[in-house]
């Protein structure tokens, strides 16, 4: 459905992507992560055509996204990562104005669409919160009712309540056999809903992996408060992995062995756990430095 | 040619387009007004203006009072409405491309079905219809002043008043033109108002200041302003066919490079 080959782009300062490759099948939804600047931009850019490869391709539905312009776009719903509308307008007149656009007829799902995100669409866009205008977003990526979804940073501003409501609608998109590809921060929202994920790093894709096989790389801090500090101590040699001791709290890191933590936690009183889960890009790097040191 | 954009754009610089043409209306209404009484002291003023060093009359397109349309040449479309019209074509220029691409809304016009060609070129048309509405709303003041405020007491060309119209519109078509292909180039709004505004006013200030002395009277060659020549067309002594070709022929060649480059060019949107 969505196919990138061996793009490649060159700036003048020497950055860019290079050898860019990946495919995202038809019904399949495909994470694509990086940390800033690592090209996931970029090759958002070329794949809405809005710039020129040096070498390689990108196809959705088999029409080249460069060379025929015009016709691709009535297959693709696209979220651009910072949104900005034209002076002048509320939600409704620009919604309004790309149904135009686009041609559509049915304003069905439209409809439907506003309704399940709450807002007004009489609201001039220039006095819209970042969360609200990010909605006038997701309505117009998906009035149309394209076969291929294009989202950059999808839920960025939206409250958490919206943010699972996006996923939802994502969920069900997929099922209907959307194809989607979504770059993202929100390691929560990639879970919920990829199947694959491709990782960049300095314009190269390092690796694409199924979600499992990331949700396994990643690490969860606990911070566990013990009864007294004596307890604490020989918790320790417990032979989980910990992170930091002060007093009576332990900071334990927790990769897949959620047993054996249940296990040795279980064995004393505790007074409060806390966790933090490691963001997604440091999971990456982690990633990144693992290799490293391998080869 | 994209009918919803063309739409949506002529709605959101209507406002803008309607400003400056009633202003420009205002003002040579307000010209015509004041004729008559001028006209009995024709000599007088011609007098004055004959006092004057050659060179500054000839600067501001001073032209005489024996005529209605030889007083509007010079006190209005000899400078004020070219000052209003290269604003108008440095802003809204800069407004339909240079801006959409600097804030990202260009990427909703080139994610739904459409080319760029298409695009630019829609916005080329607006550009262009604001620039006609603003001399058509001009040109049918100025046959209103003359019915209104001058009647059959006074001396009145219309044909000489449509070609010096006509001569505005070409200029600033060119102009225009030159403005919408740096504004189709720029990635930076203010970077495209700031470079269109110096060719503008750059083009403007060589041929004030080539008509202000004969001896550097050939910097006005450069100048694409020497072509509009307000006050030789109202006294007859002008050419049209040849300055009126190559302003058009500016104007298209401009438009339709600004086209071309903009459908090969990367956009970072």
């Amino acid at each position: 459905m969505l196919t990138v080959q061996n793009l490649t782009k060159t700036f003048s300062n020497g950055k860019g992507i290079f050898d860019v490759s990946f495919s995202v099948k038809e019904g399949e939804v495909f994470g694509f992560l990086g940390p800033n600047g690592a090209g996931k931009s970029t090759t958002i850019r070329h794949i809405m055509g809005f710039m020129k490869p040096d070498k390689g391709y990108v196809k959705v539905n088999g029409l080249d996204t460069w060379k025929e312009q015009g016709k691709f776009q009535s297959y693709v719903g696209y979220l651009p990562g910072e949104i900005s509308f034209f002076d002048g307008m509320t939600g409704k007149t620009f919604l309004d104005f790309m149904a135009d656009m686009q041609g559509m007829k049915d304003l069905s799902k439209r409809a439907r669409l506003i309704d399940r995100l709450q807002f007004d669409v009489h609201t001039p866009i220039r006095k819209m919160s970042k969360g609200m205008k990010q909605k006038v977003g997701i309505v117009a990526t998906f009035m149309h009712d394209p076969n291929v979804i294009i989202l950059d940073e999808p839920t960025s501003g939206l409250d958490p309540l919206m943010q699972k409501v996006f996923i939802e609608i994502v969920l069900e998109e997929k099922a209907r056999g959307k194809t989607f590809l979504m770059s993202s921060h929100n390691f929560p929202e990639i879970e919920r809903t990829c199947d694959r994920a491709a990782i960049i790093k300095d314009g190269v894709i390092i690796t694409v992996k199924d979600v499992h096989e990331l949700q396994s790389m990643q690490r969860k801090l606990f911070e566990v408060t013990f009864e007294n500090q004596a307890e604490a101590k020989t918790f320790l040699d417990s032979g989980l992995l910990i992170e930091s001791h002060e007093g009576d709290r332990v900071r334990v890191s927790v990769q897949g062995n959620y047993d054996k933590f249940v296990e040795e936690t279980a064995k004393y009183k505790i007074r409060n756990i806390d966790i933090f889960t490691q963001n997604l890009e440091d999971i990456f790097m982690n990633y990144y430095e693992r290799k490293e040191t391998m080869k | 040619m994209n009918a919803t954009l063309y739409k949506q754009m002529m709605k959101v610089n209507m406002k803008s387009f309607m400003n400056y043409a009633f202003g420009s209306a205002f003002y040579i209404l307000l010209m015509f007004w004041l004729y008559p009484s001028l006209a009995k002291n024709t000599k007088a003023i011609d007098e004055l203006v004959q006092t004057m060093p050659e060179g500054v009359g000839k600067a501001f397109g001073l032209n005489g009072f024996g005529s209605a349309e030889a007083f509007i040449s010079g006190e209005y479309y000899g400078l004020i409405l070219v000052l209003i019209l290269s604003i108008v074509c440095v802003q809204v220029s800069t407004q339909l491309m240079a801006k959409l691409v600097d804030q990202g809304s260009m990427a909703y016009l080139l994610s739904s079905p459409t080319t760029r060609g298409k695009v630019a070129f829609t916005q080329a048309s607006v550009l262009t219809t604001g620039l006609f509405l603003i001399m058509a709303v001009t040109t049918i003041a100025g046959f209103a002043g003359n019915a209104w405020f001058l009647g059959d007491g006074y001396v009145f060309d219309t044909s000489k008043f449509i070609q010096m119209n006509v001569a505005a519109f070409l200029l600033f078509f060119a102009v225009g033109g030159v403005s919408f292909l740096v504004s189709s180039l720029s990635n930076d709004e203010k970077k495209a108002l700031s470079i269109s505004g110096l060719i503008t006013f750059g083009f403007f200030s060589l041929d004030l200041v080539g008509k202000f002395s004969e001896k550097i009277d050939w910097v006005r060659n450069i100048s694409i302003f020497s072509l509009y020549k307000p006050g030789e067309i109202i006294n007859g002594n002008a050419d049209l066919a040849v300055p009126f070709l190559i302003l058009a022929v500016i104007g298209l060649v401009s438009i339709s490079l600004a086209i071309v480059l903009f459908r090969k060019r990367d956009l970072l949107l």
